[in-house]
C-alpha cells in the first residue's frame, strides 16, 4: 500500500507517495528526477547510488523509500553553489580523477562526508573512506590526490575567510 | 533491479512489532534492520547470476545455492524502535541495542576501550557504506559462520536476549547459532540486545580478520581473543573465537585450556595457535583452500592473542 512520506532533498522538501518495495535511488531517480545518483550493482558493492542521509554516506539502493522518511538527503546536486562547483568538485575536474564520470557522484559524496568530520584526512583515511565505492576508469590514485587537494583548498578557504573577519 | 513488492510494517514499539510477526506465519515475514543483507537477498532471487560475494553462492559457478523461490510478503523494520538502540554502560557490563549500527559502534569510546575486540570486528565489516546501516542484530542473526560481529561476541561471551509475546529470554551466543544462517530463534522473537560482560582489570581482546580484500568481503578466517592476566602476570582467563573455518564460529577450547597458568609469551601463542589449529574443519571454496586456512588461523591466533596480551599488560581496560 502506498503511503506519504516527506523527504528534504538538497534542501527542499518533498511529499511524495511511495509503494514499500521502492528504494530510495529509486524514488530520487525516478520520482523526483535526481539523476545524478546512479544505479549500478543494486546490492551495495559499488557505491555508485551513494548519497548523504542525515549527513552520513549510505547506499540508496539498499535504503527503503519509507525507511528514509523524514530524513535529509544530499545529493551530488545539493554540492555545488549554484554554478560554482565545490572545491571538491573542481578538484576532481583538475587533478584528473574523473574519465567515465560514473563513479565520481558517489566518491564526491564521500570526500564530502570525510572531509566535513576530518578536514585534514591522511591518505589512508581516504583510502578508507572511499573502499566502498568503486571506480574501473582512472583507478584510485588521482581520486585520492583529488580528496587530498581538496582538503587543502577547503583549509586554505577557512583561513582566508578567517582573515576577512579578523 | 527492482525489489519485488511486499509490505511494509514500520511499528514502533516491541509489543507492535511482535504482535505484527504473530499474524504472519513462519517464514513470510522477515525482519528489517540494516537491510544490507536482507535486501540484498530479496534482490538475489531476481538477479540470475549473482556476482560470486555472499556466503550463499557457489563457488565455482557464482550462482546462488539456495535460491529463494518466495520473498517474503512483508517485512517488519525495526527501524521506528528506539528502545532498540544505543550501547549503555550497566553494573555488570555493557549491553548494545541489536538495532545499534556498526558505525555506532566503532565510534564508541567505551567500546573501543573496554570491548576491543568488537570495535576491531566493526572496522572489517564491509565498507563504511555498509557499516553506517548495518547493524550488530542483524549481522548476529544472520548466523554466517565469518560474521565480522558474531565472532568478537563469541570471544566476549555475549549474552542475547530475545523477546516474544510469551517473554524474555536470555541465551549466550554459542548457544543461539546452530549453522551457517541458523539460529534457534523462533519466528515470533525479535532479539532485542546483546549484553556483555565486563573482562575486568588487567583484560585484552582484539580482533583480526583475514580477506583477499581489504573492504567489502568475507573473511578466509577471523579471529578474535579476549585475555585476563593474574598478578602474577600469568594467563588467569582466556578465549579464543574463530570464524570461516567450521559450519559455525568456535571456540577453542584446548587452545584456551592450554593457555591458562602460563606466562603471555610468543612461544606459548605460537603453541596455541597449532592446537587451535587441529580444532578447525574448514572447507575449500573461492575464497582459499582448507590447508591455506588452517595454516593462517595458527597465525591469526598467534597474532590476535599477542595483541590480547600487549593491551592486558598495558591496563588499558581498567
Amino acid at each position: 500500500m502506498k503511503r506519504i512520506i516527506n523527504l528534504t532533498v538538497n534542501g527542499i522538501e518533498y511529499e511524495i507517495a511511495v509503494p514499500p518495495h521502492r528504494t530510495l535511488l529509486e524514488i530520487l531517480r525516478e520520482d523526483l528526477n535526481i539523476t545524478g545518483v546512479k544505479q549500478g550493482c543494486g546490492i551495495g558493492d559499488c557505491g555508485a547510488c551513494t548519497v548523504l542521509m542525515n549527513g552520513l554516506p549510505v547506499f540508496s539502493c539498499l535504503v527503503l523509500a519509507m525507511e528514509a522518511a523524514g530524513s535529509e538527503i544530499i545529493t551530488i546536486e545539493g554540492i555545488a553553489d549554484g554554478l560554482n562547483l565545490h572545491p571538491i568538485q573542481k578538484a576532481f575536474v583538475e587533478q584528473g580523477a574523473i574519465q567515465c564520470g560514473f563513479c565520481t557522484p558517489g566518491m564526491v559524496l564521500n570526500a564530502y562526508a570525510l572531509i566535513k568530520e576530518n578536514p585534514e584526512p591522511t591518505e589512508k583515511e581516504i583510502r578508507q573512506a572511499i573502499s566502498g565505492n568503486l571506480c574501473r576508469c582512472t583507478g584510485y590514485q588521482k581520486i585520492v590526490e583529488a580528496v587530498q587537494a581538496a582538503a587543502e583548498e577547503m583549509k586554505l578557504k577557512d583561513r582566508r575567510i578567517e582573515g576577512y573577519s579578523l | 533491479m527492482s525489489l519485488p513488492r511486499f509490505e511494509l510494517f514500520q511499528p514502533q514499539t516491541l509489543e507492535e512489532a511482535c504482535g505484527l510477526l504473530a499474524r504472519y506465519p513462519a517464514g513470510e515475514a522477515a525482519i528489517l534492520a540494516g537491510g544490507t543483507d536482507l535486501l540484498v537477498n530479496i534482490k538475489r532471487a531476481i538477479i540470475p547470476a549473482h556476482l560470486p560475494r555472499c556466503a550463499g553462492c557457489g563457488p565455482q559457478t557464482g550462482k546462488p545455492l539456495m535460491m529463494v523461490d518466495k520473498t517474503p510478503q512483508c517485512l517488519i523494520a525495526l527501524s521506528k524502535i528506539d528502545d532498540l538502540k544505543g550501547i549503555k554502560e550497566e553494573d555488570q557490563g555493557i549491553s548494545i541495542g541489536s538495532l545499534t549500527t556498526i558505525t555506532q559502534i566503532c565510534k564508541s569510546g567505551l567500546i573501543r576501550n573496554k570491548l576491543t575486540a568488537l570495535a576491531e570486528g566493526g572496522d572489517n565489516l564491509g565498507s563504511p557504506l555498509v557499516r553506517n546501516r548495518a547493524t550488530i542484530g542483524g549481522n548476529i542473526c544472520n548466523a554466517r559462520p565469518a560474521a565480522d560481529m558474531l565472532i568478537p561476541t563469541y570471544a566476549l561471551k555475549g549474552i542475547l536476549e530475545l523477546i516474544s509475546p510469551k517473554g524474555k529470554r536470555n541465551i549466550p551466543v554459542e548457544d543461539f547459532i546452530t549453522g551457517p544462517g541458523k539460529t534457534i530463534i523462533y519466528s515470533n522473537e525479535i532479539l532485542t540486545k546483546i549484553h556483555f560482560p565486563l573482562p575486568g582489570r588487567k583484560s585484552g581482546s582484539s580482533a583480526i580478520k583475514l580477506a583477499n580484500r581489504k573492504a567489502l568481503e568475507i573473511a578466509l578466517v577471523n579471529a578474535a581473543g579476549v585475555l585476563t592476566l593474574d598478578q602474577e602476570n600469568r594467563i588467569a582467563q582466556v578465549r579464543i573465537a574463530l570464524g570461516a573455518v567450521a559450519p559455525r564460529p568456535i571456540i577453542a577450547n584446548r587452545a584456551m585450556e592450554f593457555l591458562l597458568g602460563k606466562e603471555p609469551r610468543k612461544e606459548v601463542f605460537i603453541q596455541a595457535g597449532q592446537i587451535a589449529a587441529a580444532e578447525c574443519q574448514p572447507i575449500t571454496d573461492h575464497r582459499g583452500s582448507a590447508l591455506y586456512r588452517i595454516e593462517m588461523v595458527k597465525v591469526l591466533v598467534k597474532r590476535t592473542l599477542m595483541k590480547t596480551a600487549e593491551r592486558a599488560e598495558m591496563e588499558i581496560q581498567i
